[in-house]
């Protein structure tokens, strides 16, 4: 089967040869390694990237699922070699540790946004509902997405 | 660790009830994919022999919610966050709304279908309390035609429903709603999010000058499956709202549920539990009427 999508802006054809899932077409055959695979359960949100605007878990979606959808993953995020804002304060607030779960936080936080430019913590709070950290913690994620917001 | 199963997306219902004519065994409709594919990387029996996958997402017809003389029609490809956002639903199928809720995260709503859920049918699915105390039913179809059933028989055993192999869900269908219900619903999970039933419950009440006219109750996790318990409403009809008829109503369901599963490692914490959320789910929501 042959599928038509759109990754990052970029019209790609991709010639299925098998059947395999969102997160092994984005790794495997696109070479997008930033999605993680973490519990492939749906249960993490490591490999969390947006479809038609939506942010899901790419472990949960099979590859034919996406012909003719507009998919941005992580690398979609920066501008060239210019980290987006939200990237930046990623970094400025320590919102990184091991970095495992980092992608899937920046995909809910970008999803949220493209929904509400505005979002109030307790919303900030449940759009990362779906994505667990074990090692930094979630207060500077929050941080750091709360200050996107307000432009600090 | 994925199969290799011809994969199908029709883009009407004639042309799906055409491929539901040529399957054979093993083949499974696909709408939001949370079960199914994580069952393939589970190796979970129940999947990985699937040899045909129906997707259904690209038919406009099963992607909407309508409102047909009173009625509401929900599409078998919606979403769970699809509901959540509808205001038809908020207004009148509140217990629905709340339900849809607590389901997942972000991502998982985004993809997973109510009917998918109760078409899975796991003891945990938390649409079904809500479903069955609105009195929903759904509609299936075939290459043959098409029926009508409601939605506490077309559910049999845990992970089993009446739904055969040439058939798909097409529907949900709930009654026209009827606004002197109060009613709520209940989850708990052994956390707040992203968490799985361990009891679940849902109920409507309707009052007049203190008496309980009308009352509708159900549970999830709980009991095997998602379930109505009739005798327990018609024992109720006409009682006094009071806090004493409340707390016998809590202890009636602990021993109908009891009677159910029978004795269980977890009865000790969940029996309690179950009697009294529901207690206080009642003296919340209806107690207040009483003065």
């Amino acid at each position: 089967m042959i599928i038509n999508f759109k990754i990052n802006g970029k019209e790609t054809l991709i010639n299925l040869t098998k059947n395999k899932r969102l997160i092994d077409l984005l790794r495997d055959d696109l070479k997008l390694t930033g999605t993680k695979e973490g519990c492939s359960i749906g249960e993490c949100g490591a490999c969390t990237v947006i479809v038609n605007g939506k942010a899901v878990n790419s472990c949960l979606v099979l590859a034919q699922q996406v012909d003719e959808c507009d998919v941005i993953t992580v690398e979609g995020l920066a501008e060239g070699n210019k980290l987006s804002e939200l990237q930046q304060n990623f970094l400025k607030y320590g919102a990184i540790q091991c970095g495992f779960c980092t992608p899937g936080m920046l995909m809910s936080a970008y999803a949220l946004f493209l929904e509400n430019p505005t979002p109030s913590r307790e919303e900030i709070e449940t759009a990362i509902e779906g994505n667990l950290c074990r090692c930094t913690g979630y207060k500077p994620i929050i941080q750091a997405i709360t200050s996107t917001v307000s432009g600090e | 660790m994925i199969p290799q199963f011809k994969y199908y997306r029709p883009k009407s219902i004639n042309e799906l009830k055409s491929i539901l004519g040529d399957m054979q065994d093993n083949s499974r409709i696909l709408a939001g994919g949370t079960d199914i594919v994580p069952g393939f990387i589970q190796q979970s029996s129940r999947f990985t022999s699937i040899t045909n996958l129906i997707d259904i997402n690209c038919i406009a017809d099963l992607k909407a919610i309508k409102n047909v003389d009173g009625q509401v029609l929900i599409g078998s490809a919606i979403t769970f966050a699809e509901i959540m956002k509808n205001e038809l639903i908020q207004t009148h199928f509140p217990l629905l709304t709340k339900a849809a809720s607590t389901v997942g995260s972000i991502q998982i709503r985004n993809r997973a279908t109510v009917v998918g859920n109760f078409v899975n049918n796991a003891p945990c699915a938390d649409s079904v309390p809500p479903l069955l105390v609105y009195d929903a039913s759904i509609k299936i179809i075939s290459p043959n035609g098409e029926r009508n059933i409601p939605l506490n028989e077309f559910l049999l055993n845990p992970y089993e429903t009446q739904l055969k192999k040439n058939e798909c869900v097409t529907e949900i269908i709930i009654p026209a709603p009827k606004e002197n219900f109060i009613g709520d619903f209940y989850k708990l999970g052994r956390r707040s999010a992203v968490s799985i039933s361990r009891i679940s419950l849902a109920f409507l009440m309707h009052e007049e000058n203190k008496f309980i006219k009308e009352f509708k109750i159900a549970s999830g996790a709980i009991t095997p499956i998602g379930k109505r318990f009739y005798e327990i409403e018609n024992a109720f009809v006409g009682k006094e709202i009071s806090s004493e008829t409340f707390m016998e109503i809590a202890s009636t369901l602990g021993e109908k549920v009891l009677e159910t599963t029978g004795l269980r490692w977890s009865t000790d914490y969940k029996l309690p539990v179950v009697q009294q959320m529901l207690y206080q789910l009642l003296e919340r929501n209806v107690g207040g009427i009483s003065g």
